[in-house]
């Protein structure tokens, strides 16, 4: 991957990769690949998150204690690891869907305005 | 919960990490492989499937970095990855890493070495209560060091009229044998103290219960005594049953009645008291009270100097003082640190001056250390250059470096601990010979003690010089420009500014050791002439025995008798010249002393020394006679004879020839009343207390005559014809047989007892020279290192010299020659530090030769000298160079 595109990726991404990945695990738990597809599914294509960027999280989020992880089986019986949310990942996901509720209510009237 | 979480997490990352790792790489394998598998799903088939889900994944190892720099203590894996390379790097080059280490540990050890004794003497606090209030008063006479003694009238009168001291507490601090049923007799130091001495300095009592007020009274004290912990412990093996033990102090039977709380040890870092009894106040003779203060709160030590100035002008201006007393100072001194004894006045300068001289010898250490690293560096370019194409970023580069010097001075820091341990113990032998010392039992191992102070410093200084002299090398590393370094560097050798930097700090070298070296040369010029003064006596082939006459009860005829038996006997001995009693010997100390006017002339008063001696007395010492005769049996029954030295004939006769005259004395030491002498005899001066200070008027008396019984130290002097140590037995074992009751405290010969006076200045000359050394030595490896570095850097240049015509000889001529220009900065650059490092010699230090020439151009030659031996091999070598080799070479 070219430096510079990982870079700005990582910038933009770093605060909502983490929502993303939250909200992807909101309901179900899931490995890697499947975190990946969900958040593609969830914003409609627009954000598609590469492995390099997608595992430092995860294992970031992980140390954090949002996350908790475990070996298991894919649907086609390979090995995978499972992530899924903890008690204190699902606090998270709320209070960063409320912040970024208020952020993007504050630009859109800040737009909004002449 | 999340700070437990990332805590966690830090600490299998550490400890599990290979593990972690595993890990890691089957989750990124088997996102490889769903990938695939979804693929195969979609339709492709299984080949291009796995290799298009690699492509995408984008490298297997690309994404572990990226998860390792992302997760809780990378930074510490980073660093133990770069220690490992770093440990790595220096075992390949074991010869570098040895010599840089051994230049560290040298420079280290010196440096935590002479703190650790400058922190023992000067720098610990006691462990007392709030040890910065409090102080201790001192009276010192001009020329003499100050005391902390006080009679039982200035006593009262400092207590009764001071509003600047909370607490006045009284101490006298002795040297005391001790004895009691579960202890063998020995020698320590004992506090005879006043009853708020423990209140006032806040120590607890482990066991009992400590001295107070109602155990010190007038003219009498309660037979009680305290001992500290550590003599519990050691002595005693802190029996419980010590409360009511039996002990016996000097001639005094107490009781113990409790023991101090543990690190008590009394008012001296290094007299550690073991055994505190009571005083006993009142005007008894013989009594010296020792005076320590806490200041009010809110009282400066201005204002309590100022009271006290005050006070005891008043007390001193009265008319029945003695003229003599007149002359002595009050001084108030911060005692937080211990008082201040004849030990800690004598080191406080030599310690100063080791110092900054260590210091010097550090900075010199970390000169070469960084030289070493700056050539090691310009080797590396190329593997730093690749390392930074591969991806490194410059902030990485320049950790690198830096961790592998701060390796290289922490194992320098450790080896440094124990050269100082072992330099601390050498230095402490050298004191243990110092005169003060041999009648008491310092406690050396309290200066020598490593401290956390000193581990801090030491560690302190590691750090420091790692940091500064891996800093340029550390910078140039990370600087390089990939694309150049990865060509041939060599062929175009290396750039102008390193190289120039180089040399400076080869001549910076060059610069600290010529001072070093001079210094050195200076301070043991000063020392041989100081051995070499001429004394007014005979310093070789001079025993001197010193006798304890306490206990033996001789009246004056015993002794007058004894004591002529004895030279009797001794002079009988082949190898013997003659023998004499005298009760002070030169440079054992000071003695007795008076004022003395010529009969008539009472105006004319002059101060003078006494010296009781026994006829022979100037022959054994080989003092000339100037005019008269020596005692005599005949004088006995006569009137008080005397002789005098030339000084004082000067100062109370004038030109008038004194034999036959009479002389007086008032006021002499510890007697009253006057006593007027003939005039028998006068000799030239002697020096009797310091070799560096004028021979003071001295005014002999006939011990026998004068009803002389022996003291604690008499003197008994020996002059042999052989060495005085061949007679040392034969005159032990006459003296056993003929004075029965009287042990020998020592012996040793005038020499011995010389330098046991000197032992700063042999201190300063003896490290001084070894500082010289091994900065010179430094310096010499600093140089060689540098040539041999740039010759092997110049092997392709030197190699197209020599296609080019230039002859063996020729070569040799060029690296030698840079070497003296770099040699010869380095003088330069030194000889004006070399004279300001002398003026500030000179004023801490009397007498110093600072205008002789001989040390600077000494130094400046084994400078020379040194350079040459270490361009000798680099220059061979570029000798030997092969034209057709070099040209290959890479």
């Amino acid at each position: 991957m070219p430096p510079d595109q990982t870079k700005d990726q990582t910038n933009l991404l770093q605060g909502t990769l983490d929502m993303m990945i939250l909200k992807s695990l909101a309901l179900d738990q899931m490995h890697g690949l499947g975190i990946s597809r969900r958040i593609e599914q969830l914003t409609k294509g627009t954000f598609q998150v590469k492995p390099g960027s997608l595992f430092p999280a995860l294992h970031r989020m992980e140390e954090e204690g949002w996350l908790t992880s475990s070996w298991g089986d894919s649907e086609n019986n390979r090995r995978a690891k499972y992530y899924r949310l903890t008690k204190a990942g699902r606090r998270q996901l709320d209070s960063e869907t409320r912040r970024w509720g208020r952020i993007s209510l504050a630009i859109a009237r800040a737009l909004e305005a002449s | 919960m999340s700070t437990l979480s990332r805590l966690t997490s830090f600490l299998k990352n550490i400890f599990a990490k290979q593990r972690t790792d595993r890990d890691l790489d089957d989750e990124v394998r088997s996102y490889a492989d769903l990938l695939a598998q979804e693929k195969i799903r979609a339709g492709a088939n299984p080949e291009e499937a796995r290799r298009t889900a690699q492509l995408e994944l984008g490298g297997i190892e690309q994404i572990k970095e990226n998860v390792r720099e992302a997760r809780a203590g990378a930074w510490l894996d980073s660093l133990l990855q770069d220690s490992r390379y770093g440990a790595r790097m220096l075992r390949k080059n074991p010869g570098f890493a040895a010599i840089a280490i051994l230049t560290l540990a040298l420079g280290i050890g010196a440096n935590a070495a002479i703190f650790t004794m400058t922190n023992g003497l000067m720098l610990r606090t006691l462990p007392v209560r709030d040890p910065g209030r409090l102080v201790e008063l001192l009276h010192q006479y001009p020329g003499e060091p100050a005391f902390n003694g006080f009679s039982w009238d200035a006593y009262q009168t400092i207590s009764d009229g001071n509003r600047v001291f909370s607490d006045l507490i009284v101490d006298s601090l002795n040297v005391i044998a001790v004895r009691a049923d579960k202890l063998k007799p020995q020698t320590v130091f004992v506090g005879q103290v006043g009853g708020t001495f423990f209140q006032a300095l806040g120590v607890r009592p482990a066991a009992g219960r400590l001295i107070g007020p109602e155990d010190v009274h007038m003219g009498d004290h309660s037979p009680v005594a305290v001992i500290s912990w550590s003599f519990w412990k050691s002595r005693f093996n802190l029996d419980p049953g010590i409360i009511g033990e039996k002990i016996v102090v000097g001639d005094a039977p107490l009781t113990i009645i409790g023991v101090t709380q543990r690190g008590f040890y009394g008012i001296s870092e290094h007299a550690r008291q073991d055994v505190w009894w009571p005083i006993s106040l009142g005007p008894s003779s013989g009594m010296w009270y020792g005076l320590l203060g806490r200041l009010k709160p809110g009282v400066s030590m201005e204002q309590a100097r100022a009271e006290m100035a005050v006070l005891f002008q008043a007390a001193i201006d009265r008319p029945d003082v003695d003229p003599f007393v007149r002359r002595m100072k009050l001084r108030i001194e911060p005692a937080g640190d211990g008082v201040t004894t004849p030990l800690s006045q004598m080191l406080s300068t030599p310690l100063t001056v080791l110092m900054a001289t260590v210091g010097l010898l550090m900075l010199l250490a970390c000169a070469n250390l960084a030289g070493l690293l700056l050539a090691r560096g310009a080797s590396r370019q190329h593997e730093m250059a690749v390392r930074a194409c591969l991806g490194a970023p410059r902030a990485r580069l320049l950790r690198q470096t830096l961790t592998e010097s701060l390796l290289l001075s922490l194992v320098g820091c450790v080896v440094g601990i124990f050269v100082a341990y072992v330099a601390a113990h050498a230095l402490i032998r050298v004191f243990a010979s110092g005169r003060f010392v041999m009648i008491a039992p310092v406690h050396f191992e309290a200066l020598t003690k490593p401290d956390a102070h000193v581990l801090l410093f030491t560690i302190a200084i590691a750090l420091f010089t790692g940091l500064l002299c891996g800093a340029v090398p550390a910078m140039s590393a990370s600087n390089t420009a990939p694309a150049f370094a990865l060509q041939q560097a060599s062929r175009i050798g290396e750039s102008k500014s390193r190289r120039l930097f180089g040399k400076g700090l080869v001549a910076s070298q060059v610069a600290l050791s010529l001072v070093l070296m001079s210094s050195a040369a200076l301070f043991v010029e000063y020392l041989s002439h100081l051995r070499n003064l001429n004394l007014g006596f005979e310093r070789h082939n001079l025993l001197l025995v010193t006798l304890d006459f306490a206990h033996s009860g001789y009246n004056a005829a015993q002794f007058s008798q004894l004591s002529q038996e004895l030279v009797m006997r001794l002079d009988a001995i082949p190898g013997v010249s003659s023998a004499t009693f005298s009760a002070v010997s030169p440079m054992e100390g000071p003695g007795a002393g008076s004022f003395a006017f010529a009969e008539d002339h009472p105006e004319k008063q002059t101060q003078a020394s006494i010296n009781y001696v026994a006829p022979d007395y100037f022959e054994t010492y080989g003092t000339p006679f100037l005019a008269g005769r020596d005692f005599s049996a005949r004088d006995q029954d006569g009137s008080h004879v005397a002789i005098i030295n030339e000084t004082i004939a000067r100062d109370c006769f004038g030109n008038e020839n004194p034999i036959g005259r009479h002389i007086t004395l008032n006021h002499i030491t510890m007697t009253k009343g006057e006593k007027t002498f003939e005039v028998i005899g006068v000799v030239g001066d002697a020096k009797y207390n310091d070799l560096q200070q004028v021979a003071p008027p001295t005014i002999y008396a006939d011990l026998l005559q004068q009803g002389y019984t022996g003291s604690e130290h008499s003197q008994l002097a020996i002059r042999t014809k052989i060495d005085p140590d061949g007679v040392a037995s034969a005159a032990r074992q006459i003296e056993g047989a003929v004075l029965k009751d009287v042990p020998i405290v020592r012996i040793m010969t005038m020499n011995e007892q010389i330098d046991s006076s000197i032992v700063p200045q042999r201190l300063i000359a003896m490290l001084s020279a070894a500082f010289g050394a091994l900065g010179a030595l430094l310096a010499a490896i600093g140089l060689y290192g540098l040539l041999a570095f740039t010759v092997a850097r110049r092997t392709h240049e030197i190699g197209v010299r020599m296609a080019l015509g230039a002859t063996r000889s020729d070569v040799m001529r060029m690296v030698l020659r840079d070497a003296l220009w770099t040699v010869c900065a380095g003088l330069a650059l030194g000889t004006p530090l070399v004279f300001w490092a002398r003026s500030v010699f000179a004023s801490l230090i009397r007498d110093l030769p600072a205008k002789s020439p001989v040390s600077v151009v000494f130094g400046g030659a084994v400078i020379i000298a040194l350079g040459l031996v270490a361009a000798y091999i680099p220059a061979h070598r570029a000798m030997r160079v092969d034209p057709m080799v070099a040209l290959r070479h890479e």
